[in-house]
Order: structure tokens, then sequence, then C-alpha cells
């Protein structure tokens, strides 16, 4: 197992103890008491609260950390990531949440497919032609997988034209047999029966021409097909009687319809008296025409492929979630079980999203509108405001197991706090003697309360370098670094902008057999030394935002104090188990 | 009171207007009308309506009006890590799976919610479909985080706290404005066209086998025999093949009930197994419709002796100790299908009401109903859920059902004493029942309409009763509805429920329940009264033009979910 480094997550104080709907009840009745309750890094709802400090965000205005779930976000470009081609935002609604044009995933592996031409490589001979010019690669294309060699031959399709694949894909069925979209159903249908006005004007079912009462029909198709029935069944139902849906087709000279707006303004007593009067007017769908399917079950034939195709020749489950949704299938649950029955992916957009915060309505990230630049105009991260924590070791006892920590022993951690701001800040830690959860090791913050100076330009260190190195205040009493002695209340070590203390640890003993009853085995992660802290940072900045310079004596009074106070999680480094 | 004077502004605006009400011009009232539609943001056309399908382990999302979701997601413990915990790409990851989910655990981690909520932790349900429904929004659905109108959809016996649980984060969380809730087995009848059907839902944690009669549930039976048990008896199918020293070292050898990862099994189960035909379906050929399902069934079973037994699929493994490829032959691997569903080997007494097999579940949904609505609902079955894909599943169900009414007819009474009396003569027959029918019968009150003309209605070949003033108003209604199938056994193929909840949603049809955001953070689960309370003639009518607005005062409901 390799060893843990030292991590820090951040819990956004937006999913402060809030609940949603009620805690799992039983465990534990002093949870009710919210004040005294410590963070319990290990509680399965933590997972969804902590970041790390680089995913977080702030806002200046409102003075407050925004994690990826108190951000509200608006999307800047659509882009599909292949081609990165940007997509207007009408084409979505329309054309889906794919790339249109001819980005494909392998379904197997899902690399990028590329398109190629079937024809064999020209003929060298045919190069010396009297124009000159190679012969253009004709003929069908087929996509092709760079990385596992598969190929859109293997189920079947092949390309006539090497553009706007995805078009030619919509209408191919897998085997190449070519696809009839809903579009054509419907055209077929009216050829059929003459001159019926359109979809709402409802076909009658015997209308139909072509007869075939259970035709098999794809997703698409069926849908088509029973929204035309329904809303033709809703015009029918209630064109006699005074009803609402007529109104798409709504004549204002027949006396219902004056009926229908006379009893609109009389209340609700109508709606009930139409209520009773409704019931099996709709009458179901009864051919396929109108989007009934009568199920086939007799699945032999797949089960007689699946036993031909064995265990390989079906898809595993992490290639039929990421299988598109077919429209051309026949029935949604046979869908994509064998190999013979994937579908190029076609690349999922994407989206640049600037995000703003969901109080004060300010942008806080907002990235550049081109699609190829990674560049951002705005971007407000918490790094830039909050103090980065490191964890080092400083004093660990040999363990069994090398970078692990020795169990009942007490190690030394070294606490580095950074300040990115231009303030000076305060900062007080608060950490609960015992960590919550089975193993409770005991925590001893050496130096809970001190203050770091405020960022300054990373230049004016270095040029002040020679003179100031003993900035570098060390607090141990002794000279020399490997004896010297942590003390309680005092800072380690302090620089320009940041302070390190030393937090003690005793990490608790993994061994299940000085827990009483519960004898469930650790579970993951378990023997991970984290320590749930509360980190409190006060600083003063200047009132009203003025940066005009005011006398320095004014400037007391006009200074105002904010604070921000957050529970981060320090993990220290994996307990050996010996 | 909120609820009216919130539906009130657009009305009112209608009637200054037109002061008349309504005499003065043709025009003005349209506009009353679109707030009689219950969307008064269809003033905003650029406004779409998210829907949302949730189940035990994946939940499906798109706009209305799509025919298939946008996007799916699956719950599992990938997801439930920290955000920039990326050990899932580590190599030995897979590996360490029984140090995750071991136990009890063995595959909870892959469940949104568990039915039974003593233990559960409902606000991790609540992060877990907040985490999910965001990666659909910014994966699938590619839109920002506006406030929008959702519609869930959802299963019918889903326990108020989870679905307080559900509303609480998509109106806390995603701030939308209101929420419908449409219940999964009438957005499957609707999808598949019916108005009546019976819906046997082969889902993850329990199946659910629904009769939807005019867009309404009647009854609900349910079985734990579902999707969870297939993958535990999977399981225990390829464990038991493996020898001692593939499994997990250290585990005695009853100590630890799991050998395999649960992504491994499940996996397994969704690729290879299969279930076997039923075999009633060759032994004879009736005349009632079956016709066509049973013949080919009959080839097959006569292709499956010579190749079955002795074809094996080989299947790698490698969760166990040591990666391992088992060689089961496809009888075997039918196994795990039969012990979930069916059990033939148990007598049917054996089984508590919340285990019975299968076919013995829809054909006992099935008697319990109402003859009229037994009539209807038994040519209308329709199969969904996550099992509907095991090969075979289906077609087996529907021929041991058929298989049991042609064996027993809809008598609810059985044994040998009733088995006696069958070979006794007719008449005798019909006199033993009248005289049992009372009080060891099960059946409601309209199941009664059997037994009071003293004549035994097989369901199977009722006639419908000519009644001539109902056939004349049936015939002023609709002409083609006469030709309603009734009465015989077919089953019917659906789009599912969120392609079914897609519909209803694009033809303005009100939910069945419909939660206001402000109404809901006020009053919670505790506002909502009994879906009775409320004006249900028009909150029910699903499909059709009813107005969610005509609901009186303040009061709203969770429909079938009911009330606290």
């Amino acid at each position: 197992m390799a060893p843990l480094t030292p991590y820090t997550y951040i819990q956004c104080p937006c999913s402060d103890a809030s609940t949603l709907g009620r805690q799992a009840d039983g465990d534990s009745p002093e949870d009710d008491d919210l004040d005294d309750r410590t963070f319990d890094p290990r509680a399965p709802r933590s997972n969804y609260s902590l970041y790390p400090l680089d995913y977080l965000n702030y806002c200046e205005d409102c003075q407050q950390i925004r994690c990826p779930r108190c951000v509200a976000e608006e999307i800047v470009t659509y882009f599909c990531p292949n081609c990165l081609f940007e997509v207007p935002s009408s084409n979505l609604k329309s054309e889906g949440n794919r790339c249109t044009r001819s980005c494909f995933q392998c379904p197997v592996c899902i690399g990028p497919l590329s398109v190629t031409s079937i024809e064999s490589q020209p003929d060298p001979n045919l190069l010396a032609a009297p124009d000159g010019t190679p012969a253009p690669h004709s003929g069908p294309y087929i996509l092709t997988c760079s990385y596992c060699n598969w190929s859109s031959t293997e189920i079947g399709i092949k390309f006539d034209k090497s553009n706007s694949i995805h078009a030619q894909l919509a209408k191919l069925n897998n085997g190449g047999t070519a696809r009839l979209t809903a579009k054509d159903h419907k055209e077929r249908r009216k050829e059929g029966s003459h001159g019926l006005a359109g979809p709402p004007a409802a076909p009658a079912p015997t209308a139909a021409g072509n007869g075939d009462d259970n035709e098999e029909l794809d997703v698409e198709t069926q849908f088509a097909n029973l929204k035309s029935f329904y809303q033709s069944q809703l015009a029918d139902s209630t064109a006699g009687s005074s009803g609402l849906a007529g109104l798409t087709d709504l004549g204002f000279s027949s006396p219902t319809s004056l009926s229908r707006i006379m009893s609109i303004y009389t209340g609700g007593t109508v709606h009930d008296r139409r209520a009773k009067a409704r019931p099996g007017t709709m009458r179901e769908a009864l051919s396929s025409d109108e989007g009934l399917q009568i199920a086939s079950l007799d699945e032999s034939s797949a089960i007689r492929e699946l036993h031909e195709a064995g265990y390989d020749g079906t898809i595993s489950t992490e290639q039929s979630t990421n299988q598109p949704p077919h429209l051309g299938e026949v029935y949604l649950h046979g869908s994509s079980r064998f190999a013979s029955s994937l579908r190029p992916i076609p690349y999922l957009l994407r989206t640049k999203r600037s995000k703003r915060c969901p109080v004060c309505r300010h942008i806080i990230s907002k990235p550049e509108a081109k699609v190829a630049t990674t560049r951002f105009r705005i971007k407000l991260v918490a790094s830039a405001y909050i103090p980065t924590i490191t964890i080092r070791p400083l004093n660990i006892p040999s363990s069994p197991i090398p970078g692990t920590l020795p169990p009942l022993q007490p190690s030394q951690f070294i606490l580095t706090f950074q300040n990115p701001r231009f303030e000076t800040i305060q900062v007080t830690l608060a950490t609960p003697a015992k960590t919550p959860g089975r193993f409770a090791s005991k925590v001893t913050v050496l130096c809970p309360q001190f203050e770091i100076d405020a960022n300054t330009d990373v230049w004016d260190e270095a040029l002040k370098d020679s003179s100031d190195k003993t900035k570098i205040r060390r607090r141990g009493a002794a000279g020399e670094d490997g004896t010297h002695q942590a003390e309680a209340g005092k800072i380690w070590e302090r620089g320009r902008n940041w302070v390190s203390i030393v937090v003690e640890v005793v990490p608790a003993s993994l061994r299940m057999d000085l827990l009483e009853a519960t004898a469930n085995p650790l579970k993951e992660d378990e023997d991970v030394l984290e320590i749930p802290m509360f980190v409190r940072v006060e600083w003063e900045v200047e009132a009203g935002g003025d940066e005009v310079g005011t006398a320095p004596g004014r400037d007391r009074e006009t200074k105002e104090r904010c604070e921000l106070a957050y529970w981060c999680v320090l993990g220290f480094g994996r307990v050996s188990q010996a | 009171m909120s609820t009216s004077t919130t539906a009130l502004p657009h009305r009112a605006v209608a009637n200054i207007k037109s002061p008349g009400g309504g005499v003065s011009g043709p025009s003005t009232p349209l506009r009353g009308i679109a707030s009689n539609f219950g969307s008064p943001s269809s003033l905003r056309a650029e406004e779409e309506l998210l829907l949302i399908e949730f189940g035990t382990r994946k939940l499906h999302i798109g706009f209305a009006g799509d025919a298939v979701p946008r996007g799916t997601v699956w719950f599992g413990p990938d997801q439930q890590r920290r955000v920039g915990d990326f050990r899932v790409w580590q190599m030995d990851y897979r590996d360490e799976w029984a140090k995750r989910a071991s136990g009890d655990q063995w595959g909870k981690d892959h469940e949104l919610w568990q039915p039974d909520v003593r233990g559960l932790d409902l606000g991790l349900v609540g992060d877990k479909i907040e985490r999910a429904m965001r990666e659909a929004i910014t994966k699938y659905m590619l839109i920002d985080s506006r406030p929008r109108r959702m519609v869930c959809v959802l299963p019918s016996g889903l326990p108020i706290p989870i679905l307080s649980t559900t509303l609480e984060t998509l109106f806390s969380r995603f701030l939308s404005p209101t929420v419908s809730l449409l219940s999964i087995p009438v957005a499957v009848a609707v999808g598949a066209g019916v108005r009546s059907a019976l819906v046997v839902d082969l889902g993850w944690s329990e199946t659910v086998v629904t009769s939807v009669y005019e867009y309404r549930e009647v009854r609900t039976d349910r079985s734990v025999r579902a999707g969870r048990m297939l993958t535990e008896q999977t399981h225990k199918l390829l464990a038991g093949h493996l020898t001692q020293a593939q499994k997990k070292p250290g585990a005695g050898p009853d100590d630890i009930e799991h050998v395999l990862s649960f992504e491994e099994c499940s996996e397994v189960t969704s690729r290879v197994v299969w279930c076997k035909p039923s075999h009633h379906s060759s032994a004879t050929n009736p005349e009632d419709g079956l016709a066509t399902v049973e013949e080919q069934d009959e080839t097959d079973s006569r292709n499956h002796p010579s190749g079955g037994a002795h074809a094996t699929t080989t299947i790698p493994l490698r969760s166990g100790a040591t990666p391992a490829s088992l060689e089961l032959s496809h009888d075997q691997l039918a196994e795990p299908c039969e012990n979930t569903f069916f059990e033939p080997q148990c007598s049917p007494r054996s089984f508590d009401d919340h285990e019975l097999p299968l076919h013995l579940l829809v054909y006992r949904s099935l008697l319990e109903l109402p003859l009229d609505v037994r009539a209807v609902c038994m040519s209308r079955i329709i199969f969904t859920g996550g099992c509907a894909k095991v090969l075979g599943l289906r077609g087996r169900i529907f021929d041991d059902v058929s298989h049991l009414i042609r064996e027993r007819g809809w008598d609810p009474v059985q044994g040998k004493a009733s088995g006696k009396l069958g070979t006794a003569s007719r008449l005798k027959k019909r006199g033993s029942r009248q005289a049992s029918g009372g009080p060891t019968s099960v059946q409601p009150d309209g199941a009664g309409g059997e037994e009071q003309d003293g004549v035994w209605h097989d369901a199977a070949n009722t006639v419908p009763e000519v009644d001539p003033v109902e056939e004349q108003l049936r015939r002023s209604r609709d002409r083609k509805e006469h030709l309603q199938v009734h009465g015989k056994m077919r089953a019917v193929e659906s789009l599912g429920a969120w392609s079914g909840a897609s519909l209803v949603t694009q033809l303005k049809a009100a939910a069945i329940a419909t939660v206001d955001r402000d109404v809901w953070q006020q009053q919670g689960t505790a506002g909502a009264s009994r879906a009775g309370d409320v004006d249900t003639k028009s909150q029910r009518q699903s499909v059709g033009p009813a107005i969610r607005g005509a609901t009186s005062g303040s009061s709203w409901t969770l429909g079938v979910w009911g009330a606290v």
C-alpha cells in the first residue's frame, strides 16, 4: 500500500448541520446538541461536503467560501471536446447533447474513432497517372479505433460520405439496413391514407394504409405515434364537451366554445361537471400506428445468440452505460446486450461555465468564451483568501511498517499556515481532544492561537532576503534541529507570511480485540488518521473599500473586523496495524 | 389560501380585460386559459421541464417531451467519494473491494436508498441525489443552474420519509419552483398507450406488480424476488464453483459470505444470466391467443436439450484471491434466475407473503382484482424494470401465469378438497362455490359479481355483457372502443416510465401531485392532505386536460404517496 501523503480537506460552510430531513436515528443521542457536535470526517455524509482547497472559490463580497455546491452556474460556451467546435445553444435543444458532426468514441474502449476509407490504398502505379494527383479516397467509409482496432464493419455499418457521419449513422441500423425515422413513418402513413390534414387531425387506426396492426416500431417512432395519438384523442374527446384541449384548433364560432368561455369565469364547479363527463372518452391505442406494441416475449433467438456469443460476445456494464440512447432500437428491453449491437458513441458536448455567488450574484469565476483558451477573465479561488495548510512530519517514532504511524505512541507534525492575504490574520484552531469514530486518537495542538503576518510582494522577500534572514524565527529552545523540543503555546517557526505550529497525535490502536462488541472488520480508510479541525480566521479590512489614503489615525476607526470559520480535515497518515 | 392567490393574477388580468365576463370579446379568454393550465410560466417559452426518474440504482434525467432521457446516472461507491479523491484510478483499487463493501454492505453502496427506512441516513440519500443530479446536469443536460420546474417519476411505494428527502433536495438545492410527482406504473401504462395495465416492475430491491385501471392504481403486490436477490444468487453460483484457493485469503469457509465483488457479480448477471423457458409452454397449445409465443418456445425447448447441456460459457473473474475463469454450462447460468424468481423446488405454500415467486405473485394479483378490471388488465401486461432485461424472464413469467390460469381458472380456493370438487360434476362445483364463497374468499367486493348469477365466469372466456344503453353510449362516444382486447393474456411493450412521463407532461396533463416550493418550505410533508381531500377529480385525471389551478384553497397532496 502506498504511503499516504498528508492532505487537507475543507468543509464548505454551506453544508452545515441543517440536516436534510432527519438524522439517522438511534445511534447517538448527544448529537442533538448541534453546537457541540464536532464534525466527523468519517461520516458518510462528510464526503459530500469536503473539498480540497483547489476546488473552492471565494466570494469577495460575502467574504465566504463557495464550493461547487453553492454556486450558481451559467453557461458560457457549448463545445465538442473532440473537434472543439462551438455549438450554438439553440442547437442543443433540437439536436441533443452530443456532437452532431463526425466525432465519435469507440464503443469498446472509448478511444476516438477516425473516418477511414475501406478502399485499399491507391496503387502506386496509379500515382503516376496522367493527371499526376493521387486518386482521392472514395467509396465506402468506416469508423475505426486506432487503439483497439474496432471498426464499424463489425456492426455492419459503412458510410457513403466521409463527412456528417452523425446524420448518416442516424439513418442506419446495425447491419447496415436503412432505418425508417418517425418522419418517414408519418409520410408513409400519409401516402397510405390520402390527404389527412396533419398529425393532430387524428388518422383513424384503420385509415392507415399499411394495415399491419403490430408492426415493430423503434423507440422514436413509437413515441411519436403515441404522442400524436394522445393529442388526437385529447382533441377528439374534448371537442364535443367543453374541453380545454380543444383550444389548439379552436373555432370561436361554435356554440360549445362560447359556453366554454362562459364557464371559465364561473369557477371550479364546471370542472367537476366536466370531469364527471370525461372518463372513458379517451380510448387506448389500438394499433402500432397509435403506438401500441404487443410484446413478443419469445426471446429464444436472443438466448441462442447469447449461448453462441459467450461471455465475450456480450458487452460490459461500463460499455453499456456509455452507449447513448439509440432511438432506432426496437425495444428498450433487450438494448445493447451483444457486442454486435454496439454503436459508435458521439462525443458528449461540454460546457464552459461561469460561476456566480448565489447570494450577492457577483461573478466569482468566468472563463474566456473561446473554446481553445484556458484563461479565465475572473477567477476568485479560495486559496488566494484563506490560509493554506501543509503538513510535515516532525518527530515520528519508528514503526514496523515504513511510512505508517505507530499506534499508541505520540507523533509530532508541523502544520504550516500560509497567509495569502495582504492583511495580517489571526488564526484560532480547535480540535476535539479525541477524534470521532471507532478509533479515537488523541490530538493536541500545541499552539492553537497565533497571528500570521500579511502577505507581501514576493520580490520584497527575495530582495530583502539577506538582511531578513533572522525573520525566520524559531522558538525551539535548543539550537540543534533534531533535538529541540516543541513547546506548548509557542509557535514553532515563523516566516514572512507563514507560521508553523506543532501538533501532537497519539494514534489509536487498530486492534480489533480492544474494541468491545463491534466486530466489523476494518473499513476502507479507517486506518487513516484524520483529524477534524475548526479553523477561525480573523482579519481587518478597511471599511467602505475606498483606498484613497486616509490618515493612519483615522484608519483605526474605519477598519472592519472580518472573520471566517470553517471545518477542515487533516489527514496525517496511516496508522500501522501491527 | 396562498395557492389561490398565486394562481389568481393571471385570471385577474383576464377579468380586467373583459369586465363583461367573457361576452365582450372572444380573444381575451385565452389568457385566462393559459393560467388554467396551471403553468404560469408558459409565457416564458424557453423554460423546459426537467423530468427525473428515480430508481434504486440509477436516475434518468431529460427534458420533458423527448422520447428518451438524455442521461442516466448510476449510483455507485465512486460517486460517494470526496471530490479530488482519485483512488479509483489506482492500480489495486479494484482488488480491495472487500474493505469497502462486504457482509451486509455488499452492494449497498450501489443503491440510492433501501426501502427499509429504519436504518437509513436520509441526509445521505439527499446528498446522493444531489450529487447525481449535479453530475447529470453538467454532463448530460448541459444546463445552467437557474431554477427549473421539475417532474419526478417515482415508485408508488416510496416511503414518505424518502419522498420528503427527495423533494427537500430538489427544492433546497436546486431551487425548483414546483415539483410534480408521477408514479411509475401509471407512467409506464401511458408509455404503452393503454389506460389500464398490469405493470410488472422487475426492479432492484423488489418486484412490484401494480394493476392500473383507467390510470388509477388499484392494487399493488410486491415480492423481494428482484435484482438484488438475483445478483446474490449469481454470487452464490460463482462462489460455489470457485476453488478454495481462488477465494479471498483469510476468509474462513463459512465466515465470509462474499468472495467476489459486487461489481463483478452484477456484471456477470447482466451479461450471461438467462432464464429457461417454461416447462408448461410446450405441453399444451391452447387456442386462447398465445399461439405465437407458444410455438416459438417449443422450437426453443426442442433446441435446448441438444445444445444447452454441454455448451459452456467461460467467465473470467478477477475479484477473487487469484484471477480465475470459470467454465459454466448454460444450464448452470440459468440457475440463479430460477432460484430467484421461481424456486420451483419449493411448494407454493412455503412462501411468505413478501417472497412469492413471480408467477404466483402475478397470478395472485390478477386473481384478487375485480372481474372486469382483471379482464382488462390481463390482456395488458407490461414488464418493465431492470430485470426485464434478463433474457427469457418475461416470457417465462407470462407462460407460467398462463399455465396457472389454465390449471386453476380464477378460483381462489385450491387444494385437495377443491380439487376433488373439481372432478365432481360441474353443477356441484357451482353449488360449493356459492357456499364457500363468502368467508374464505379474499376477493374484494367487485369479484362478488362472479357468483351473483350462479354461473362461474371464467374471465378467459367472458363475453362482454351486452347492455343496450351502455352499448349505445359507447357507440356514440367512440366507435372504436369495442375493439378493446380483454379477457385473454397479452403482453404489451411500453416505452418505459420515463418516456411515459414525458408524454404525460408534454400533453400538459396534470401530474398526480404537484408541490409548490413555498408551500413545501412552510409546511413540509405535514401539510399534504390526503389525496381524497383534494379535488381528486381534476387532480387524478392523469391524462386529459385536468386543471391544476382548480385545486381548492391551499390544499395539496402527495397523491398516491399519501399523507402523514
